[in-house]
């Protein structure tokens, strides 16, 4: 049973370190701090941590970002991990449980960005089985092209695919994420796809509770911080 | 090339005045000229009131250090040392009263003038001319002042290069700073607070600055800071063709390629953009993060 969750994106800038001497984005990072800290604080014995990935896997549970992956300079994986690092949304989303003092049980899930929505939905559900109070975060945002500065320059069906994102999240309904369009959201690069599904699938019924916390598109991308409430 | 120093240590921090700068900051120091006839800014900061008028914009454009100067290099009219410190020690003692904290450096070769600049306040001695006055370490030491060590060939003060021929010049750049370095050190100045520069065209044809510029890493493995001063200097001019107005292209790029093989200090009179190129061959080193990263990242 689902504990609480709680959506954050996986745009490489949350890392503090990655944007050089400007904090560029502050109010994001304090959204998703607070998104986390309300996870924890629901009491979760396991949280399992979900993103999308080039396969679908179970990644070990000390799996840590790959800071040189997008910053050479700074190297400091290598030093502390000699590892396959898992993907990028999990690095983050293990980091954000780290920055919120989580010490419990974690599990670091992938799902491909190709996997079909039954694999995706079937993945939630089995998440879900967990335990009997099991915290999820989910590391997805929306689409990439919602200005012509954007990663994907601008694309007119962008606000409405992230309105339809927002509107789950606010709502607690994730049923309509269940019929998500495969084919629209690569070509507006929401990489998160898929686990936006595995959320879908793991949270059938209505979430009691909900909190937007962040909402917006600084740089073209559709940043969504939520928490939802469990059944559990 | 000539083993390291056994004064110095690389990678080891550097202090000037209360402040220590580690082996990854490159520090700008700003030429003030308290002369009529400098070869570049040819007595723009003669006055006191434009010269405290400089020392305010370089501040304020991020200098590290200011180099206050009452000689010329060049050959001239004779300056006394009674008319050195006449033009430099009642301005470094107005400097030291407006910034408390400020790092000042002064031009200057002759213990007599380096004595009372120290006392007005002065933390570092550039001595430009290669230790030609012996008695300069024991003023840096009795007034706790760091010292330039430069290589000058040998050549008297004032003098220019005439038919210099070096078997190896980078060989002579480091047997006698590295000599002079020692040698300050056995008089008791902080090892800390000991700088090595190879003076760009002091007793030097172009060709020899280029080698010192392109070998300087051997000049940064000794372990002591190295300070280069390589502003609008006539190597520049020659290797460009350029006249004294169109040498700042030549000057950024040179001190671009010391920063890159390991200088520390930047004697300069360009702030905002030395500062600029300093910043970005940090970055590019890794020594700095960049000022603001999101291409990519969002």
């Amino acid at each position: 049973m689902i504990a609480a969750a709680a959506i954050c994106p996986p745009a490489p800038l949350l890392a503090r370190e990655l944007t050089g001497l400007d904090p560029v984005i502050p109010e994001l990072r304090q959204a998703c701090a607070a998104a986390v800290e309300r996870l924890v604080r629901a009491g979760p014995e396991v949280i399992a941590v979900v993103g999308s990935g080039h396969r679908t896997s179970t990644w070990p549970a000390d799996g840590r970002l790959n800071l040189a992956a997008f910053a050479p300079a700074l190297g400091i994986r290598a030093a502390l991990d000699p590892g396959p690092s898992p993907p990028l949304p999990l690095g983050l989303g293990a980091r954000l449980l780290d920055e919120g003092g989580y010490r419990g049980p974690r599990v670091l899930r992938s799902v491909s960005h190709d996997a079909p929505a039954a694999a995706c939905l079937r993945l939630g559900a089995d998440l879900s089985c967990l335990g009997d109070r099991v915290g999820l975060l989910v590391m997805a945002d929306g689409s990439a092209c919602r200005s012509l500065r954007a990663p994907g320059y601008l694309d007119s069906r962008a606000a409405a695919f992230d309105a339809a994102l927002e509107r789950a999240g606010r709502g607690g309904d994730l049923g309509p994420l269940r019929a998500m369009d495969q084919g629209l959201a690569r070509e507006l690069l929401a990489t998160a796809r898929s686990g936006w599904q595995v959320l879908a699938g793991a949270m059938p019924g209505r979430a009691p509770a909900t909190e937007i916390l962040y909402a917006d598109d600084p740089f073209g991308v559709f940043y969504l911080v939520a928490w939802l409430a469990g059944s559990a | 090339m000539i083993p390291p120093a056994s004064g110095g240590q690389e990678g080891t921090a550097l202090r000037l005045r209360e402040r220590s700068f580690g082996p990854e900051q490159r520090l700008v120091m700003a030429i003030v000229n308290r002369t009529p006839d400098s070869f570049y800014d040819r007595g723009a900061t003669w006055d006191e009131a434009a010269a405290m008028e400089r020392v305010h914009t370089v501040v304020g454009e991020g200098a590290d250090i200011v180099d206050i100067g009452g000689v010329p290099a060049a050959p001239g009219a004779e300056v006394t040392v009674a008319e050195e410190i006449r033009r430099t020690v009642p301005f470094v003692a107005a400097v030291r009263a407006a910034y408390p904290d400020l790092v000042i450096s002064v031009d200057a070769y002759r213990h007599q003038s380096a004595g009372e600049l120290c006392a007005a306040g002065a933390d570092l001695i550039n001595d430009t001319w290669g230790g030609w006055d012996e008695r300069l370490p024991e003023v840096a030491a009795s007034c706790g002042a760091g010292l330039v060590c430069s290589h000058a060939g040998g050549l008297p003060p004032r003098t220019r290069p005439f038919r210099v021929e070096y078997g190896d010049v980078m060989a002579d750049v480091l047997e006698r700073t590295l000599a002079l370095a020692d040698r300050a050190v056995a008089r008791g100045v902080d090892p800390s607070r000991v700088l090595i520069d190879p003076a760009h065209d002091f007793g030097k044809n172009t060709w020899h600055s280029l080698e010192v510029t392109r070998r300087l890493g051997e000049m940064v493995a000794t372990g002591w800071p190295v300070l280069v001063s390589v502003s609008h200097k006539d190597f520049i001019g020659e290797t460009l063709n350029a006249g004294r107005e169109e040498r700042l292209t030549g000057t950024l790029a040179t001190s671009a390629v010391c920063a890159w093989l390991g200088a520390r200090v930047f004697r300069a009179h360009q702030v905002t953009q030395t500062r600029q190129v300093l910043d970005m061959v940090s970055a590019i080193r890794g020594d700095r993060p960049p000022a603001r990263a999101v291409r990519g990242l969002a």
